[in-house]
């Protein structure tokens, strides 16, 4: 009889940790280092230490209308190199960012169109230069315009900064060599394929209206599939961290090993990157090769469940 | 040529029962575009851009139609007529909306000498290609009766050969694709995509375009024509509505607000243009079809009316209907809504030039409005020279009497 109640006792005893954790867990708000929402941001615009920048992807969005005293970026010109494939530069980086007039301590807060894909790859490379406060503003610009908050077309300039590219972390980068050493069981990573279903299974090279294309479909073996789209609610804006928890940790990722994450090009899985290592803490890095570079390249493993042959099966 | 100044017909008034219904007509047409837009802006997917478009359009659509901007009438009036007044109705438009435009410029791309382009504002690529697209394009209105966006307006006045030189354009944007490749490997990709404020500033572009403005104005004073004397008349309800609906608009008053609408089409969403989403019909279709590959080398780096395979209505899709349909209103308030008469001959140029508008419009990026105004008006060597070869299909057009075809 004692024993019984005993079992009860610590039955209810252990519902009730569950059920704290699991609340507490629901009400941990996202990190304030990484994301910040839009009534933050509304509230420090006139702050000389933040400094807005937009990365959108469709020529002409900044321009109509940004947020107040934001610097446009413009991501294939401004962050990678035009001629090597890579990305942007020190040396240019370091330049592009003073005339943002951006200081070693500003904080900088990213937002863009397309659901923060590219200000998602801004953020990435601001922290392989060693950039500490760098953030992204929840929802992008989607959210912000669907809050029907202000924007401005004036254009501002701010005096140099001062910002040095020092400490670098280039192990916020995977390359081909990383991702093929943890295919062959040489290093050990979790995958993440951050595309589409059918671009996972390989039954369209990629999504229409796309050129750049892999001459392979299909995905790198032991990848995991998790669209990035599934990081965030309907309005944009990034899950809680508890549910973000849950849905990697439903695949088998769950921090504890090093995790990389690829997409086509390496602008969507800087997204699940941002999701993984700043608002999750993982060691996480983003191999921006990519699709475009993996199925395009002569004599690596590929899996290819729905064995497309360039268009035919 | 009095007449084409001032207007025809004196004011009917609304008695009849035909004249109820059209007036009631427009009315309704005119309300349920101030309500599409209205719906359109609150709609997923639409928008502000398209609610704004639909709005440009039919803003266009009265312009167009009571200023009666349509290129081809212009230039022949002045070709053949020697009457020079509508000319001015295009150089206005030009003046005022390259002074919009830098303005607007100026905020969006604050250092013209970077090596950057603006955003999407009209520049093209300045070689023979575009030379050949505008004089096909010129030669194709003289045969059509007008420009597209001519042919869009009239549409809403009962010109019944507008649908047929609508329809070639498609099969013309058709050629123009299939063309395209090889146009772009051979000379476009090697074209220099020139832009005066680039070298100039935007001072000094701004001034350039003024003064050539003002030096064709010159050379166009002494085809403008005597005004008719007029009585001393007052301003009734009677007497408005027949300046507002009847008369034509004075030259200066549409050129300028045909100038200030783009520059805020240009501020607001996109530069303007009509072929954009007429274009993209035809490319939708082909590629449905299997006849043309999805994709077209080169074509998506430059700006202009730019094509795409889609099944949604672009923005530029609710500009045209806007401008359809309020042209269609002003031709009812004003009386001028009649069918035109189709023969196997009027029919087959009309058919004929849409297909040398449609390949011309594809292979220079735009038509008259959005290679020559919208070009123009954002200092792109390109909208000259698209204007000049236009004048001379349209010149050789009226020459060889291709206009006349009865």
């Amino acid at each position: 009889m004692k024993h019984r109640l005993f079992v009860i006792l610590l039955v209810l005893f252990a519902s009730l940790v569950t059920l704290l954790s699991f609340a507490y867990a629901e009400g941990e708000a996202l990190p304030e280092s990484a994301v910040v929402s839009a009534d933050w941001l509304e509230a420090n615009l006139d702050n000389p230490n933040v400094r807005v920048i937009e990365v959108s992807v469709i020529p002409g969005v900044f321009e109509r209308g940004h947020i107040r005293g934001a610097v446009n970026f413009v991501w294939h010109t401004d962050l990678v190199d035009t001629v090597v494939r890579d990305i942007v530069s020190a040396e240019r980086f370091q330049e592009l960012v003073r005339a943002a007039g951006i200081n070693q301590d500003t904080t900088v807060i990213l937002y863009g169109d397309n659901n923060n894909w590219f200000a998602a790859w801004g953020a990435w490379i601001f922290d392989i230069y060693g950039a500490t406060d760098v953030r992204l503003l929840d929802g992008g610009r989607a959210k912000w315009e669907a809050d029907g908050r202000e924007l401005s077309t004036r254009t501002v300039s701010y005096p140099e900064g001062n910002f040095t590219v020092v400490n670098t972390r280039p192990e916020l980068r995977a390359r081909l060599a990383d991702v093929l050493a943890v295919v062959n069981g040489e290093r050990e990573a979790d995958l993440i394929d951050i595309r589409s279903a059918a671009e996972y299974e390989g039954t369209i090279f990629a999504p229409q209206g796309f050129q750049e294309l892999s001459i392979r479909a299909g995905h790198i073996p032991g990848a995991v599939n998790v669209p990035w789209g599934r990081a965030v609610r309907e309005d944009g804006t990034f899950k809680s961290v508890a549910e973000l928890r849950e849905l990697y940790a439903s695949v088998g990722v769950d921090g504890s090993k090093p995790v990389i994450t690829y997409c086509r090009i390496g602008e969507r899985a800087s997204h699940t990157w941002f999701v993984l290592h700043r608002i999750l803490g993982y060691e996480a890095a983003m191999y921006d090769g990519s699709w475009t570079e993996w199925g395009n390249t002569v004599g690596v493993p590929i899996v290819n469940p729905a064995g497309t042959i360039w268009g035919a099966q | 040529m009095t007449a084409a100044i001032t207007g025809g017909a004196q004011a009917p008034a609304p008695t009849s029962k035909w004249d109820m219904a059209r007036i009631g007509t427009a009315v309704a047409v005119l309300i349920g575009v101030l309500w599409g837009a209205q719906v359109l802006h609150a709609t997923k997917g639409y928008g502000a851009t398209a609610s704004f478009s639909l709005l440009v359009g039919a803003a266009l659509g009265v312009l167009f139609e009571r200023g009666r901007f349509c290129f081809f009438c212009i230039l022949r009036d002045w070709l053949e007529f020697r009457n020079s007044s509508g000319m001015f109705s295009i150089l206005t438009a030009l003046a005022v909306g390259s002074v919009g435009y830098a303005v607007v410029l100026e905020t969006f791309l604050p250092n013209p000498t970077s090596g950057r382009l603006p955003p999407d504002a009209h520049i093209g690529p300045v070689s023979w290609v575009l030379v050949a697209a505008g004089a096909a394009f010129g030669l194709g209105m003289a045969l059509s009766g007008a420009c597209l966006s001519g042919h869009f307006y009239r549409l809403g006045q009962g010109y019944s050969r507008a649908p047929l030189a609508l329809g070639g354009a498609l099969v013309g944007f058709g050629l123009g694709f299939m063309t395209w490749q090889t146009l772009y490997v051979d000379t476009l990709s090697k074209a220099p995509v020139a832009w005066l404020p680039a070298t100039l500033g935007y001072n000094g572009a701004l001034l350039l375009t003024l003064g050539l403005l003002g030096g064709l104005a010159l050379l166009l004073w002494r085809d403008l024509p005597a005004f008719a004397a007029r009585e001393a008349w007052q301003l009734t309800p009677k007497t408005l509505y027949d300046l507002l609906f009847v008369q034509r608009w004075h030259p200066l008053v549409t050129g300028a607000l045909v100038g200030l609408v783009g520059v805020f089409a240009y501020l607001r969403v996109e530069p303007l243009g009509v072929t954009a989403q007429w274009g993209s019909l035809s490319r939708t279709l082909l590629a449905q079809t299997g006849i043309l590959e999805g994709r077209l080398a080169g074509l998506d780096a430059f700006a202009g009316c730019a094509t795409r395979v889609s099944n949604a209505i672009m923005d530029n899709g609710w500009l045209v209907l806007g401008l359809v349909l309020a042209a269609w209103a002003m031709a009812l308030l004003g009386n001028r809504f009649q069918w035109s008469r189709l023969t196997l001959k009027n029919s087959s140029t009309a058919l004929i030039g849409g297909v040398l508008m449609g390949w011309g419009a594809m292979t220079a990026l735009g038509c008259t409005v959005g290679t020559l105004l919208s070009g123009i008006s954002a200092f792109a060597v390109s909208g000259w020279l698209f204007a000049l070869a236009m004048l001379g299909g349209v010149w050789l057009g009226i020459r060889l009497k291709l206009h006349t075809v009865e």
